[in-house]
């Protein structure tokens, strides 16, 4: 790092939570009753990015490949976990799918982002790598929780049209295509958003983090960059896999409609 | 077990024979006769028909009917039998191809696209109807075949099926929904009839429709059996003289009536 850092003490930590306080203590008085929930989740995220802290700076500090790759398969599950406890309205037995999912896009990630674009010594470079996984597991889990639940609810409203188009003579996929492209759609749709109003309306957490930890600006914005681009295809790459994966769950092995109390 | 004959037609000239056609629907609060959970709707039905001929499947409501003919065009998952085209068996056709000759026309006229020419294009995106050299690998997928269907299926074949179907008022650049019930009918009735299929299963596609709209459609499939096309209706309609043969679903048994001829035979 280049330039000053500026540290934030216990007392600055107090402060913000002070000021969550007084506005939960508002949102209260005005019987919003938000309040509660909103300090609850503070201090959870207070004790959550603490202990994350701690873990990635003793993962740093120790340098030891297999500790970063079991930091990441810690991830991966939760990660899984996360996904499946947020889509709504899908079947069961789906974590296969979606654990084979995230770890090709993340080993992806790796391989291109990491060892391509960066080329850190060594090639695991924690300080790297994990804070890397951790931006892309997050927002691929977001796009596939949204996608496969969009997916099952559309193929549901589209119950009479697939049974028509299987009908005609449509093959399982040909019949789901719709869904499955509405689905991807929706769960891009965040991922477009951020990548277009970047650098004009908002400056993207991970450059605001290198900027006020005194790192140099454009360094802080081609990384920025690289890391966009990677997320945007690579949550691509997760929805379309997990979509073929999981659109024969609708269906039967003759191709039949399989409505969702049979799944 | 005794399978019907129909006098005019030999045994071996049927198009489309079906025996030991069974439905049982899972229901965890009952269970057959063999034991499976589930509410059995019919069992052990036997059903031909012959290219040319017209048969009305009657019957009261919720007697399984309409089971009985997406169990034939294998749409149904909780139907079990063997299925004969043409002396072939199912099991040598994919589903695909076998929906193709064995075509179910639902009763519900579902006309995606933006255009009434799009909605009776639909079939001919499909794979199934596709020429040999389409692309291969992962983008065949995503392709969307709107442009072979066109080559396949022009405006002016539409145009023309339309046209004799006496559909002239109906408009190939139009909103599908922006049709009458009846002319959506007919338009899911066009769409299914240019695919030439084999056999039409034709599930109460008069529904809904005033009396001279459900003539025209009787036109229709009347036209297309004389040129070959074996046609089940289910109809709730009083008989309108078209049908060859009756068969009646009632209480999970299917018995048959040549129309004009008063002796009833009976599949078990």
């Amino acid at each position: 790092m280049t330039g000053n850092s500026y540290n934030i003490d216990v007392w600055g930590l107090l402060v913000a939570l002070a000021m969550v306080a007084v506005a939960a203590g508002i949102s209260e008085l005005m019987r919003i009753s938000i309040g509660k929930t909103l300090l609850w989740s503070a201090c959870r995220a207070l004790l959550q990015l603490c202990a994350m802290g701690f873990v990635v700076g003793y993962v740093i500090r120790a340098n030891n490949v297999w500790l970063v790759l079991a930091v990441i398969a810690v991830m991966l599950v939760a990660a899984v976990q996360i996904t499946l406890s947020r889509a709504k309205g899908v079947p069961k037995g789906l974590a296969g799918p979606v654990l084979l999912s995230l770890t090709i896009t993340m080993l992806l990630m790796i391989s291109l982002v990491t060892e391509l674009v960066v080329r850190p010594h060594p090639w695991y470079a924690p300080q790297l790598v994990v804070p890397l996984t951790g931006m892309l597991l997050g927002n691929t889990v977001s796009a596939l929780a949204v996608g496969l639940s969009r997916f099952y609810e559309s193929m549901d409203e589209r119950r009479d049209e697939i049974d028509t188009m299987l009908a005609l003579g449509a093959s399982a996929w040909e019949a789901a295509r719709p869904s499955i492209v509405s689905s991807i759609r929706l769960g891009l749709l965040p991922t477009t958003a951020t990548l277009a109003s970047c650098g004009i309306v908002t400056i993207p957490g991970m450059m605001a983090g290198q900027v006020i930890a005194g790192g140099d600006p454009i360094n802080a914005a081609k990384y920025q960059f690289v890391v966009f681009a990677a997320i945007a295809a690579l949550t691509l790459v997760a929805d379309t896999l997990i979509m073929t994966m999981v659109y024969r769950t609708c269906f039967t092995a003759d191709d039949q409609f399989r409505p969702a109390s049979e799944r | 077990m005794s399978t019907v004959t129909y006098p005019i037609m030999g045994d071996e000239s049927f198009t489309f024979r079906a025996t030991g056609m069974s439905c049982v629907v899972p229901d965890a609060a009952s269970s057959t006769d063999d034991g499976r959970k589930g509410h059995e709707i019919f069992h052990g039905v036997d059903f031909s028909i012959g290219g040319g001929e017209i048969v009305d499947l009657v019957g009261p409501s919720g007697s399984g009917k309409s089971s009985l003919l997406t169990a034939f065009a294998r749409l149904n998952p909780h139907a079990s039998g063997t299925l004969m085209l043409e002396g072939r068996d199912s099991g040598e056709f994919t589903p695909q191809q076998w929906r193709r000759a064995v075509a179910y026309l639902p009763q519900k006229p579902i006309l995606p696209g933006d255009t009434v020419a799009d909605a009776i294009r639909v079939p001919w995106t499909l794979a199934v109807r596709g020429d040999a050299e389409r692309t291969r690998g992962p983008a065949r997928f995503f392709r969307t075949n709107e442009r072979r269907a066109r080559e396949l299926l022009p405006d002016s074949r539409i145009r023309e099926t339309l046209d004799a179907m006496g559909c002239a008022d109906i408009n190939l650049s139009r909103p599908p929904h922006d049709l009458s019930g009846g002319q959506a009918a007919r338009v899911s009735l066009a769409r299914t009839l240019l695919t030439e299929p084999t056999v039409l299963l034709a599930d109460e596609v008069d529904a809904g429709l005033d009396d001279e709209n459900a003539e025209k459609v009787a036109d229709i499939m009347a036209q297309a059996a004389s040129g070959g096309m074996a046609i089940v209706r289910i109809r709730h309609r009083p008989p309108d003289g078209r049908a060859h043969r009756i068969a009646t679903l009632a209480d999970g048994r299917l018995t048959m009536r040549i129309v004009g001829d008063d002796s009833v035979k009976e599949t078990v």
